[in-house]
């Protein structure tokens, strides 16, 4: 993130949006709940060159590179548009989504030949257990039909037959592993090492497009407060 | 039961309304506790769920016990930041009394992500002073009333919740009477016995958690 903090981003960005179940729930004396459940939405950049994120009506700005391809996931308010633009050294795509209560959305910026354009991909998980690692295999790269992750020194497949524009979660023991991305049974790229996954936390393994034909990044699936 | 079960132990304990309202569980809870040697600070906020605990902000009605009578606020009543309440207390052990507030007993779809995200941004901030925890889920009700809680519901939301407090240590309240023992006002609120009922049952559980035993001076 170069130009301001992801946390003045999100201000921005959702200013309008943002979910605020105080605002929005009709209380009772003693509320059980809110009115909706809570909706969430980060950015990914799926390309190999810097993408630039910028909200629908400002000039706020985030950065996705290398380093930091994957923005937290931000609350957002359910049923209403989240609109803003990808842009990398003249090549744009509009972002316009809609999250559904208890959804979990990750826009993904992928090179469209010297374009860009976005893919989507939401889930709304039932998991959610302190006592395990949470992981998830997204596989947005059209190239890689069939893709499976492989514990590497092992012939465990994490996931397996996982298509284009899809995702998988599965929750696994807070272990220390290397995966490799296999397409159609083949690997494919080097092991990625997902280092000292943490009970608790929620993860994703991305596989995107690459000059190699596919590539795989791991990102962490927080929340930004 | 023993005496002195829980001695020297400092107690922040943060809840729900029912550690907000006269004829409720606040003052059993806190004699008992006292009673076992312990030293207690109780907090009660109407209708906050865990992530409110977070920030400062208004609910219906509150109170307050600590060192004395308990002090019912009414809606002068507010939140308090979980680490400000841990940073001026220095408690030995926080308990978290909250699961009726966050169970959607009125809407047929449990808000999942919402909970989850409410459950651990506070174990984690609690988590962060690395003070231990133990929290204490909701209790069997009576099925109806303003609320709606039902034995449905209730179940979901303690086994949710069960999954998911960690690092906190889950004391499960339904474990402790059986559906519709405990005698409401309103289905989810007991009268005074069963408040006694439970304050003497969370008392004895907190008392057998060898990590809390741990914690005795």
């Amino acid at each position: 993130m170069k130009n301001i903090s992801m946390r003045s981003f999100a201000t921005l960005f959702f200013a309008l949006s943002i979910v605020s179940f105080v605002q929005a729930a009709e209380i009772p004396l003693y509320p059980t709940g809110p009115s909706a459940d809570s909706s969430f939405v980060r950015f990914i950049n799926g390309t190999d060159r810097a993408v630039d994120l910028t909200a629908a009506g400002s000039q706020a700005k985030i950065e996705l590179d290398g380093k930091q391809p994957a923005t937290s996931f931000f609350p957002v308010a359910a049923k209403t548009d989240i609109k803003g633009r990808f842009s990398s050294t003249g090549a744009t795509a509009d972002v316009s989504i809609k999250v559904k209560p208890g959804e979990f959305v990750s826009v993904i910026a992928l090179n469209d030949g010297a374009k860009l354009k976005q893919v989507v991909v939401g889930e709304e998980p039932d998991d959610f257990n302190a006592l395990k690692v949470s992981l998830s295999f997204v596989n947005v790269s059209a190239g890689c039909a069939k893709a499976d992750l492989q514990v590497v020194g092992r012939s465990i497949l994490l996931f397996e037959n996982v298509m284009p524009e899809n995702l998988v979660r599965r929750s696994i023991n807070p272990v220390r592993i290397s995966v490799q991305l296999l397409c159609a049974g083949q690997s494919v790229g080097s092991p990625l090492n997902l280092g000292e996954l943490i009970a608790g936390e929620r993860y994703s393994v991305f596989a995107v497009p690459s000059a190699n034909g596919s590539r795989i990044f791991l990102t962490s699936d927080s929340v930004s407060r | 039961m023993a005496v002195g079960t829980l001695a020297g132990i400092f107690m922040l304990v943060i809840g729900e309304s029912h550690l907000s309202l006269p004829g409720y569980l606040i003052n059993p809870l806190y004699e008992d506790l006292t009673t076992q040697g312990a030293t207690v600070h109780e907090v009660g906020a109407c209708g906050a769920s865990a992530g409110d605990w977070l920030k400062e902000g208004p609910v219906p009605c509150g109170a307050d016990r600590f060192k004395g009578e308990a002090v019912f606020k009414g809606r002068a009543a507010t939140t308090i930041p979980i680490k400000r309440l841990i940073a001026d207390d220095k408690p030995d052990l926080v308990v978290i009394i909250i699961g009726d507030t966050m169970a959607s007993y009125d809407n047929e779809t449990f808000p999942r992500a919402w909970a989850w995200q409410s459950v651990t941004s506070l174990t984690k901030e609690i988590a962060t002073t690395k003070t231990p925890c133990v929290w204490v889920g909701p209790p069997w009700g009576n099925p109806g009333g303003k609320y709606f809680k039902n034995d449905k519901r209730v179940e979901f939301m303690s086994n949710f919740l069960e999954k998911n407090v960690a690092p906190c240590t889950y004391i499960d309240s339904l474990k402790f009477s059986k559906p519709g023992q405990w005698a409401t006002l309103d289905g989810q609120h007991f009268n005074l016995a069963g408040y006694k009922s439970w304050s003497q049952s969370i008392t004895e559980a907190l008392a057998s958690i060898p990590s809390v035993q741990s914690l005795k001076k």
